[in-house]
Parts: C-alpha cells; sequence; structure tokens
C-alpha cells in the first residue's frame, strides 16, 4: 500500500472513530435528557398529587399550563370553624415544647376527621382551625358531612384528651361553628405567596359562631342557613338569636347536640 | 418508573372464580387473555359487560386509533387505575409499539408536546373523565373548532366510557395490577408477543357506522344511549344497562337509588331525572326519594340500601385506597355476587352520568 492510500485510510479511520465518539456522546446526552425528563414528569405528577390536596384539579391544571393566575370562582360552600377554649391561659402554664406538642396532636387529630368526612382544611389560624366542605369538588351533601364532621372531631377531642390525661397534660376544649353561604374561591395572596382560599362573609360569620359557643354552652352551633339543609336525623336545639359582628341582621342559630344512628 | 404505579393499593376484595364458557369467550372475541373474567365470574350480567366492552376498547369507527390510546391512558391515569394503566400499556408494548414510546406517551400526558388537534381532544377526555363540573356545550364547540365532527366527538365520549367503566370496576375491587406491571419484563413475553399481536390485531379493526335497532332506543337512558348512536357501545350500553336492571342479586330500587345518587354527585339532572323517574314507576314515593338524595339517609331503607347508597356516592370521585378499604366494609354485609353487582352498577351508573354530554352532538 503507498504511502498515500495509508494516509487515506488513516484519515478515514480517525473520522470514522472521530464520529464513532461523536455519537456515542450525543446517545449518552440524549439519555441524560430522556432521565431528565422523566424526572421532571415524574416530579411534576407528584406535585400535582400534592396540590389536588390544597385546590381544585382544574386550578392545578390552570396554573400548571398558565402560571400563576387571579383565578376566582363564586361557590357555595360549608364552613366550619374551631377554636381552642382558654388556649391562650394555658399556653402561658406549659413549655413551649409541650405546647407545640398538644397543638401538633390536636390538628393531625381534627385533620384527620375533617379529611375523613370530605372536607379539607383550608388554613391553621392560631390554634383555630378552617375547614370547607364543598370547595374542592362540588358535594350536594355538603352540609351534613360538615355536621358529622363536626360531631365526630368533638368526639376526638374527648378521646385525645384521653390521652392527654395519661400523660399528666391539661385536658383542651374546642368550640365549633357552622355556616353555609356563597363566597368567592381561589388563588390569593401575594407574588410569592399565594394560597387557594375561600373568601367572603360567609367565613366570618362561621368564626363568630363559633364565638358564641362559650356563652351559649354549646360544643357545635350551626346557623339557620345550615340547619335548613340538614338531614332530620340530627338533633338541633334552637338559641336566642344572635347579632353577629359584620351583619346587618340577627342570625338564627342553633346548638348541634348529636345525631341518630343511621 | 411513573408515579401512577407508586399509588397506594389494597389487597384485591374479590376471590377470583373459574368460569370455563366465558372465558373461553373473552379470549376468543377479544383476543386477551381471560384472568380478569374470573373476578367478575358469578355475576352474569357483568361477565358478559366485561367481554362486550372488551371488545369495544379496540373497536373504532372514525377517531384515530392511537389518540384512542392516548385518551385511554389520560383516562386511566386520571383515574389512579393501575390495573388499566398497567394493561393498557402491556398490550400497547405487545401491538409493537416501542417501550420507549410509551414512556415518552406517558410523559406528554403532561407536557404540551401534542398536536392543537390532539390537545383538545385529550383535555376533552379529561373534562369528561372528572366532570366536576360536567361538560357542557361549549367544550364540544371547542373540539368542532379543531375539526371534530359530532360522531368523532361521540366516540371520545364512548372511548372514555368504555375506560371509566374498567377504571371504576378495576379500581373498586381493587383487581391486582403487579402481575400486569411487571408482565414487560419477563422473559417470555417476548416469545408470545407476536402470538398475543396477531390476535390483538384481528379484534383492533375499523368498523362502519353501527346504528340502533328500533327497540334499542327506547328504554332506560335512552337519552345517554341515544347521543351513542352510530357507534357500536350504544347497543352494548343498551344491552348492559337493561340486564344489570333484571339482575336480582340485588334489588332494583337498590340499583336505581345508587344510580340516581351517582347523578345527583355529579349535578347531573338528566341522569338523576330518568332514575327517579324510573323509583317513581316503581312505586317509590317522591317525597322519599328526595329525602333519600338530599341526606342518603331513610328509615325506609333497607340494610343493603344502607350501605349501597353512600358508597354510591364515593364511586365518583376518589383516591384508590380510601374507596378499597370502604368496599371491604361494604363486603362484610354483601354476598361475593353483591358487591360484585353493587360495584358495576356504579360504574355503569358512573359512565352514564359522564356520556350523557353526548346527547348534545344530536342535531
Amino acid at each position: 500500500m503507498t504511502p498515500v492510500a495509508l494516509a487515506l485510510v488513516a484519515v478515514v479511520l480517525a473520522l470514522l472513530a472521530g464520529a464513532a465518539v461523536w455519537i456515542i456522546r450525543l446517545e449518552r446526552d440524549r439519555s441524560r435528557l430522556r432521565e431528565r425528563l422523566t424526572g421532571a414528569a415524574s416530579d411534576l405528577q407528584n406535585l400535582q398529587l400534592a396540590f389536588s390536596r390544597f385546590a381544585p384539579d382544574e386550578v392545578i391544571e390552570r396554573v400548571i399550563a398558565n402560571g400563576l393566575l387571579d383565578v376566582g370562582e363564586k361557590k357555595e360552600v360549608s364552613v366550619l370553624f374551631a377554636d381552642l377554649v382558654g388556649f391562650t391561659a394555658l399556653s402561658e402554664s406549659v413549655e413551649p415544647t409541650t405546647l407545640v406538642g398538644i397543638l401538633n396532636g390536636y390538628f393531625e387529630r381534627m385533620s384527620r376527621v375533617i379529611t375523613e368526612h370530605r372536607g379539607h382544611v383550608s388554613t391553621f389560624i392560631g390554634d383555630g382551625i378552617l375547614a370547607l366542605f364543598g370547595a374542592l369538588a362540588p358535594n350536594p351533601w355538603q352540609a351534613n358531612d360538615a355536621a358529622n364532621a363536626a360531631i365526630a372531631m368533638q368526639a376526638e377531642m374527648r378521646d385525645y384528651n384521653r390521652a392527654l390525661e395519661r400523660d399528666g397534660l391539661p385536658k383542651l376544649e374546642v368550640g365549633i361553628g357552622l355556616h353555609r353561604g356563597t363566597g368567592v374561591a381561589g388563588l390569593v395572596g401575594s407574588h410569592e405567596l399565594k394560597e387557594f382560599a375561600f373568601v367572603g362573609r360567609t367565613v366570618n360569620v362561621a368564626a363568630r359562631v363559633q364565638d358564641l359557643t362559650r356563652s351559649h354552652d354549646a360544643e357545635i352551633i350551626v346557623t339557620e342557613a345550615l340547619r335548613v339543609t340538614l338531614d332530620p336525623r340530627f338533633h338541633t336545639r334552637e338559641l336566642p338569636a344572635a347579632n353577629v359582628k359584620g351583619v346587618a341582621d340577627s342570625i338564627s342559630i342553633h346548638a348541634l347536640e348529636g345525631a341518630e344512628a343511621d | 418508573m411513573t408515579v401512577i404505579s407508586e399509588i397506594e393499593w389494597d389487597a384485591c376484595l374479590i376471590e377470583p372464580r373459574r368460569d370455563d364458557e366465558y372465558e373461553r369467550r373473552y379470549r376468543q372475541e377479544t383476543g386477551r387473555p381471560a384472568s380478569g373474567v374470573r373476578y367478575v365470574a358469578g355475576v352474569p350480567w357483568l361477565a358478559e359487560a366485561l367481554i362486550d366492552w372488551s371488545v369495544e376498547i379496540e373497536r373504532r369507527v372514525v377517531v384515530d386509533a392511537e389518540l384512542a390510546d392516548l385518551v385511554g391512558l389520560v383516562v386511566s391515569q386520571d383515574n389512579s387505575c393501575r390495573y388499566c394503566f398497567a394493561t393498557m400499556r402491556f398490550f400497547l408494548i405487545v401491538l409493537g409499539v416501542p417501550d420507549a414510546k410509551i414512556r415518552r406517551l406517558e410523559e406528554q400526558l403532561l407536557s404540551v408536546d401534542f398536536s392543537p388537534e390532539q390537545r383538545a381532544a385529550l383535555d376533552f377526555a379529561r373534562r369528561v373523565s372528572r366532570s366536576d363540573p360536567l361538560p357542557t356545550p361549549a367544550d364540544l364547540q371547542t373540539l368542532r373548532t379543531h375539526g371534530y365532527s359530532d360522531l368523532e366527538v361521540a366516540e371520545l365520549v364512548a372511548v372514555v366510557g368504555i375506560h371509566l367503566f374498567f377504571n371504576r370496576l378495576s379500581t373498586l375491587i381493587a383487581m391486582p395490577p403487579q402481575p400486569m406491571e411487571s408482565m414487560t419484563d419477563r422473559w417470555y413475553v417476548r416469545f408470545v408477543r407476536p402470538i398475543l399481536a396477531l390476535r390483538l390485531r384481528n379484534v383492533r379493526q375499523y368498523t362502519k357506522p353501527v346504528h340502533l335497532e328500533p327497540g334499542e332506543s327506547d328504554g332506560p337512558y335512552a337519552h345517554v344511549i341515544r347521543g351513542l348512536d352510530g357507534l357500536p357501545l350504544a347497543g352494548v350500553l343498551r344491552r348492559s344497562v337493561d340486564e344489570m336492571l333484571a339482575s336480582t342479586l340485588l334489588t332494583r330500587r337498590c340499583k336505581l337509588l345508587v344510580l340516581a345518587v351517582i347523578a345527583r354527585a355529579m349535578g347531573c339532572q338528566r341522569s338523576e331525572d330518568e332514575a327517579t323517574g324510573l323509583l317513581s314507576t316503581d312505586g317509590l314515593d317522591r317525597a322519599e326519594i328526595d329525602r333519600i338524595l338530599s341526606h342518603l339517609s331513610s328509615p325506609l331503607l333497607d340494610p343493603i340500601e344502607k350501605l349501597a347508597i353512600p358508597f354510591a356516592r364515593e364511586t365518583v370521585w376518589y383516591q384508590p385506597m380510601q374507596i378499597q378499604r370502604r368496599g371491604r366494609e361494604v363486603m362484610e354485609t354483601l354476598s361475593r355476587e353483591q358487591f360484585l353487582e353493587l360495584v358495576g352498577v356504579a360504574a355503569v351508573g358512573n359512565v352514564l352520568c359522564r356520556a350523557s354530554i353526548a346527547e348534545r352532538t344530536l342535531a
């Protein structure tokens, strides 16, 4: 073989080797990109699943597709507001770590009960819990679900108190207010922090009605607006009409005292 | 590994039972292994439905087969049905779709890498599948602007309906997904794949529009069935609804109440009116029907209805593990066959409400 031919073969071999290296690298990059894409898709799915506990699927999809939007919708929702009685005094009498432990146990148990009754915890406000029924998905039985949840929360509270007592810790007491009405559900907040929330007078009324549990010595108080949609098997006792801050007329309220078993 | 295979899934609620006749027919008519039939053996109408509806998975009139497969994946993923998702995946591989392409399809379900027409169809499929709230005529209009004919829209609804039926059936009894999920990794699959593919291709075919026979466009839920006219599923649904209501494992009243509760949960007034109309004709007082639907309780309900009605409500939107645990509680009181019939009625009820949008495609 002549030196020219040898040189040509060497060049061709070098080119082939270069091409092979280039193809291998390309393939490696492609596979790395594919792995990253798979990982990203999986993360996105996990994220979507996680977010579905806090906001309706449709809202999540619109956020994923278009970025954060001013998404809002008028809805009829049953609102449950729960607040610990005498919590301020308790917070001054126990160690901070113990207090946090007691609170977390309380939130954990109450959240589970609310979820089991098809509600979702919208937010914790100090020692208070704001839960919504019918906000994430349509729910024609939202009032019954909220009432059942409230009764189950009081039962859970008694169980938690037995556990606290065994540990030598002070017992807790919770007042619950329920109201049904319309409001706006949507993503609210600043650019840095947005949350799915239900805003409007309905939430305020539920919180105010919860306050009345102390003065009426009732564990659970429901408004007339919610009571009229309740199953007749719930036992309610009419209470004197109450004036509530932010509402012009006095509102009819009832103590919810239990329900007949099915 | 996709997130769907990590979804919590209970142990199967139903003891499989051999039924040689149904298994032979299933294999013959669908070209698929018949192990699934064993889970519904003992409830003839449901076994028949399983065969008929399985055939419809592969039979298309106008919608592109690849799009129909995508819709199946979307609906199964959206309903968190591990069994159906794994099954769809396996049969796509058998049909020669490369594993990498399927993985890409799984990924694309959340990405925007579809043609505008495909994207519109998949978005519509998700709207029908979720139905919270129910799709509206505006959703149909969106499809029409992307060039879909009324028959194509109706067929998309039908494809979603078929997969919803199997999603409900598989999830509510917790059909074991693991064998199907690991099937593609088994060494012998590559040897039997050509035979399976041949059988599947024989079943997978386009057919001319099939119109309802004179007697088929009347009867319960005629509005949904007429909306699907032109598609083989219309006749299949007619037969399933009639045989389901005629079965005596649960009372007709119990089944109609289940259908009415599902309709109420989804806000499907048309289907609720249909069920309550039948209940009223059968002699149940209107005031009592209203009470049951308003509160899911009544002193008039018998012990089985008291279990079936709240369970029906749970079958509309759920997390698999939650509904499977609930099913286990219900099964403590019901016989295997009664529970299966309840699951079947719930599956059909969910399809009827979601497919009622097809009525809007009628001129």
